[in-house]
């Protein structure tokens, strides 16, 4: 029994919205900043748009229109783009167990509205509750679509009156909320250890990989977490 | 140009995420993997975050990006140790971080 029973789909998308709202509202500079920038490099304000509505990747999206600003290929843009939302076939790949028995359009969707974000908060959500709720996924990730393409839309029509928006420091809300989820089960010693090869490995690799730091730090802090995990109790496949 | 770089970044993007919610992906994690992937969200939040608050270069070493910004994700972090909900956390911390941004010297 868990309590994701007890709520209704309503209750549940509410209670989704209001949990992604903080990481929501950290990225709005961003979001501004990308769509200030779409008109900058010469797109049509639908254009710069439409890049939020079917990209949805706002660190790929940045990249890509930072690359377009100079004489660049199309291939490399594909292949920054590849690189940067490769952390999201992790993503995937954690899901699939609980979205395997949904529709196609329900899967398709859920992929289509699939971010760091989402997974964070549905991740937490799963924690918390003891199962995986497809509708609290999707209510967050739709929470966060909306969002990201207001400020968007922000950013195509006033841009240029925002100066250093990125600056104000509303990137805090994202180190506060991610501590609030994974300090809780610091005192298992895999999870520390996760967090802490991870951690230091994502500070160190950003200025050599500035597009692949975060899953070549994630898979590294997995890896030695899974040692760490064997160590102290063998999978039963291997006690066989 | 755009048209095609438009539909090749919506291609990418969405295969990335969707890649393992395909039915025709034999692929089934055992529980070797499954171990594993109880990881990720920990691995992964971390690797966002951390460099918000800390920066490196070869020639200059670490640094922090502010006081601020150190002194309220301490807090966050305490707080979330004792047990503090999680909601409390970030609006507590957020709260303490424009405060301390207002008054530190920059």
């Amino acid at each position: 029994m868990n309590s994701n029973t007890n709520k209704n789909n309503l209750q549940l998308s509410v209670e989704a919205c209001v949990d992604t709202l903080p990481l929501a509202i950290a990225v709005i500079p961003w979001g501004i900043l990308t769509g200030a920038l779409g008109i900058q490099v010469g797109l049509t304000p639908l254009q710069a748009q439409l890049m939020s509505l079917l990209v949805f990747a706002g660190a790929a999206q940045l990249s890509a229109l930072t690359l377009m600003a100079g004489p660049t290929s199309m291939l490399s843009i594909f292949g920054s783009t590849f690189v940067i939302s490769a952390r999201h076939l992790l993503y995937s790949v954690t899901f699939r167990e609980h979205v395997m028995h949904l529709s196609l359009a329900y899967r398709g969707a859920l992929a289509f509205v699939l971010t760091d974000e989402m997974f964070a908060v549905s991740e937490a959500h799963t924690k918390r509750t003891g199962a995986f709720s497809a509708i609290f996924a999707l209510a967050s990730g739709v929470t966060f679509y909306v969002i990201w393409n207001l400020a968007t839309l922000v950013g195509i029509v006033a841009g240029e009156s925002f100066e250093n928006i990125e600056q104000l420091g509303l990137d805090f809300a994202i180190v506060a909320t991610f501590i609030a989820m994974t300090f809780d089960q610091l005192k298992q010693r895999p999870v520390a250890v996760a967090m802490i090869v991870s951690g230091v490995l994502a500070v160190l690799l950003k200025p050599l990989f500035s597009e692949s730091y975060i899953i070549l730090a994630s898979l590294a802090g997995m890896a030695c977490a899974y040692a760490a995990a064997n160590a102290a109790t063998p999978t039963t496949q291997e006690v066989e | 140009m755009f048209w095609g770089l438009l539909l090749g970044m919506t291609a990418i993007t969405f295969y990335n995420r969707y890649a393992f919610f395909a039915r025709s992906l034999r692929y089934q994690p055992g529980e070797k993997a499954r171990r594993f992937l109880s990881f990720s969200s920990y691995a992964i939040l971390t690797s966002i975050w951390t460099p918000i608050l800390f920066g490196y270069s070869p020639s200059s070493g670490l640094s922090v990006t502010g006081l601020d910004y150190l002194l309220a994700a301490s807090a966050a972090a305490l707080m979330t140790l004792f047990g503090v909900r999680s909601i409390f956390v970030v609006l507590i911390s957020t709260a303490m971080f424009f405060v301390l941004r207002g008054t530190l010297p920059a």
